[in-house]
């Protein structure tokens, strides 16, 4: 089979992400987009270690998890500590800094 | 149609493990500031409240000494390897290349941080206090927040967290291959996220830019790794010497390499602050705690620009011609972004952040210099000796402008709008002709260590062929030299508005700190000889 | 079409569908469960590559850890049930633009990348825990060993920011 199939649905999925990071305006629904680019470069690092028939991909995608997980921590803790302060989670409204 | 043959080693490699070896010795300095997080982790669990800040200060500031001298040690112990200048070695089963640059740039990344720890163990600004949220989770204006201030608590947990973001940056530059990378990339740039949003005065800001500057990172994080995934699927490896042989084997360009390229590059220019992907840092710059700022914008810029000189002068240096245009592109592009649209800022922490970025410009500009090895007892400059010294002297006069920025201070707090500056000489010539000092440090007038950086990255670059460039250059300095001698006319001529700046005596701490970057600024624009010598004596990367 | 084909194509299917209903719903919470099932289905496509290791943790940190966090988060923030229609941007010119340029520079490697690249699927080089755990451990230890620094430090960070300490001042 061919390969082409994987990293073209892998290449959809981040477009898809980084569309959605543009587009929407909660900050917690940005960071979802932005866990699905994340899981669509794990996706092309999966099949090219199976095309390359070694394993340092899938350790790759393996550690992006993990880098993921801990990002989720803290950005899900930047985001409450905000809620917090102006009752909301829209990134819009966080316009104190101007140009 | 090639069927790719499965390695059959890896079913029967199974049950025979080998142990993994480790250079201790070689990986030291980045050990012990781990390890110096860890104590600080430690410290925050066990150690009394009213001693914590005593005991945290001088964990950091032994630790990173301790760091130092390890550093000078592994320099001293480097030997010679492989057929290009390079000294040095390969560690931790090739995830780690200990070699002159990485070296220099550990030497560089700790100097550095231990005067930002200073800055960080300021109190006598505040009243006794750090700069840093008493409290961060209490809301600003609520009872709590009145409790946490009357009571002086305070977050020393900051000293671990700039140890965390510490480790990430000598993992940085020295990394070997893109996971190890893509890592210490993380690793220094969380802590510093969460460092952001902890200003004890103007909360609200500060959270805005913590959040600005982790859903943006998170952005370009995203690109950067799907930059590694188009690499590694290009070259089948992950590690920089393979990923080298691989593009030297290539005829002509192939689509997946120059795409991991671009990727690769968007995620390391989003970090040194380079346009088209600088929007973030006038505003994290503007927004967080200053002590943070300074902090930030030396380190975190020594080693995205150490990452991005290895990555592209040892994985894809043979594809030089291919990444050398877009270079090309985002430095003029960097150098026009930063020095127009800090003519039009009005507060000083931003117009600082733009002044870095036109760096991140200039640098981008020795970046590609004439890359070979000087031959002993010519004036030739490698364009990574020259970026190297650049960045030395970029880091010393930037601590040493914000930290000035820490001391002139109004009743609510660092006076940071422009206006607020106005006829500060009068007020405090002292704290006023230093400033000047600094600033025009980075216009680069000469006699300052500015002018020798911007000599030596133009000088390289005029080498390597790109004359044009280092034309559009020292136009957009003059231009650049144009914003920064309007606020030392500002301080000097006009009247003060209002009741006029403070400047607040600060304890010996940032004093220090001040006196570093202004010796460091003097040194290195009257005899940047020893400096430029050990940049040279770094020699290549290894691979 | 092979049995795997037919596995592939339905499940790249669910997965762009519903990568798009979270990017386009306009319920925050039905955002974040779209997101579990574009998640479930890549984990399928990494089986079908014989990433086992890589597929069951997929399941385990994304579907089960951080999903559940973020839809914690949703409801921390008061997310509202119904519908909003104010979710999304009218901002589509930059991010038509963005993703014409990202859907070209990927287009063109996709294009030109692998003209004579087959995968054997039935070969099977199966990443089983244990010689994922081999690679990690001889390989890639350092690495490694410093994600655990990481997750400490984000540990930290994240208390540091959210705990509020208690009354008398003391712990």
């Amino acid at each position: 089979m061919d390969p082409t199939p994987f990293i073209g649905l892998s290449a959809i999925l981040f477009t898809i992400g980084c569309i959605g990071v543009l587009v929407r305006r909660n900050a917690i629904v940005i960071f979802m987009c932005v866990e699905l680019m994340l899981n669509a470069s794990n996706l092309a690092l999966v099949t090219f270690a199976r095309v390359h028939g070694n394993l340092d991909g899938q350790v790759a995608a393996f550690f992006v998890m993990v880098v993921a997980a801990a990002e989720v921590v803290v950005g899900l803790a930047i985001i409450m500590t905000i809620f917090r302060t102006r009752r909301s989670a829209s990134v819009d409204d966080a316009s104190l800094l101007k140009y | 149609m090639t069927t790719l043959a499965v390695s059959p080693l890896l079913s029967e490699s199974v049950g025979d493990f080998t142990k993994p070896s480790i250079e201790y010795f070689d990986l030291s300095p980045l050990l012990i500031i781990i390890g110096v997080a860890l104590a600080g982790v430690i410290v925050e669990a066990f150690v009394p409240r009213r001693l914590r800040y005593v005991v945290q200060t001088l964990v950091a500031v032994v630790g990173t000494i301790a760091a130092l001298v390890m550093t000078v040690f592994v320099a001293l112990g480097l030997e010679p390897r492989g057929d290009n200048a390079g000294f040095g070695a390969i560690a931790a089963e090739g995830a780690i290349a200990v070699d002159g640059p990485t070296v220099f740039l550990w030497g560089t990344i700790l100097v550095l941080t231990l005067i930002s720890v200073f800055l960080f163990a300021e109190r006598h600004l505040e009243g006794g206090v750090t700069a840093f949220a008493g409290q961060a989770a209490a809301l600003p204006g609520t009872e709590a927040e009145r409790e946490a201030s009357t009571k002086g608590l305070e977050h020393t947990e900051v000293f671990p967290l700039m140890m965390f973001a510490v480790a990430g940056m000598l993992l940085f530059p020295a990394s070997n291959d893109l996971i190890t990378m893509f890592v210490a990339l993380e690793i220094l740039s969380l802590p510093l996220y969460l460092l952001c949003g902890l200003a004890r005065r103007r909360r609200l800001l500060s959270q805005e830019a913590a959040l600005k500057y982790f859903m943006l990172g998170a952005f370009s994080s995203g690109f950067f790794l799907y930059g590694i995934a188009l690499v590694y699927g290009y070259a089948g490896s992950m590690n920089l010497g393979d990923i080298a042989e691989a593009v030297s084997g290539t005829i002509g360009a192939d689509p997946l390499l120059l795409g991991g390229i671009g990727l690769l590059a968007v995620g390391l220019l989003f970090k040194v602050g380079a346009a088209p992907f600088h929007a973030w840092t006038p505003d994290v710059y503007q927004g967080a705690p200053t002590a943070v700022t300074a902090f930030m914008a030396a380190c975190t810029k020594v080693a995205a620009f150490g990452a991005l000189l290895r990555l592209f002068y040892v994985g894809f240096g043979a594809a030089r011609w291919d990444w050398t245009p877009m270079i090309w592109v985002v430095a003029i592009l960097t150098m026009a972004t930063g020095c127009v649209l800090a003519l039009t800022q009005s507060d000083i922490k931003r117009m600082l952040a733009y002044s870095s970025i036109a760096h991140a410009g200039f640098i981008l500009t020795g970046f590609v210099g004439l890359n070979a090895v000087a031959t002993p007892g010519t004036a030739e400059l490698t364009s990574l000796q020259a970026v190297l010294f650049y960045l030395v002297t970029y880091g010393f006069m930037t601590i040493g402008a914000f930290a000035v920025v820490t001391v002139v201070r109004d009743s609510s707090g660092e006076a940071t709008h422009l206006s607020r500056w106005s006829g500060l000489g009068k007020e405090s010539p002292f704290v006023a002709g230093v400033f000047a000092f600094f600033l025009l440090g980075m216009a680069g007038i000469p006699l300052t260590s500015g002018f020798t950086g911007k000599w030596a990255v133009f000088t390289s670059a005029w080498q390597g062929g790109a004359w044009p460039l280092v034309v559009v250059a020292a136009l957009l300095s003059a231009v650049a030299a144009f914003f920064y001698i309007r606020v030392i006319v500002l301080m000097y001529f006009s009247d003060p508005v209002g009741e006029g700046p403070t400047v607040v005596m600060p304890s010996v701490l940032t004093t220090i700190v001040i006196a570093v970057g202004f010796a460091a600024t003097v040194a290195l624009g009257v005899v940047p000889g020893p400096v430029l010598d050990l940049a040279a004596h770094a020699g290549q990367f290894v691979r | 079409m092979t049995a795997v084909q037919v596995v592939f194509v339905l499940l790249s299917l669910v997965a762009v569908v519903s990568a798009l209903l979270v990017v386009t719903t306009p319920h925050l919470v039905h955002s974040a469960l779209w997101l579990v099932v574009t998640l479930g289905a890549i984990a399928g496509v990494f089986l079908v590559l014989a990433a086992e290791f890589v597929a069951w943790v997929q399941v385990l940190i994304y579907v089960g850890a951080v999903v559940v966090l973020l839809l914690f988060a949703l409801m921390l923030t008061r997310a509202p049930t119904g519908p909003q229609p104010d979710l999304t941007v009218r901002r589509w010119a930059p991010a038509a633009f963005v993703a014409l340029l990202v859907a070209v520079l990927l287009g063109a490697t996709l294009v030109a990348g692998f003209q004579d690249v087959r995968l054997d699927l039935d070969q099977a080089v199966v990443g089983s825990a244990e010689v994922t755990g081999e690679t990690v451990f001889r390989r890639w230890v350092l690495p490694f060993e410093v994600l655990s620094v990481l997750l400490l430090a984000a540990l930290v960070g994240a208390i540091v920011l959210s705990r509020l300490r208690s009354e008398d001042g003391d712990d």
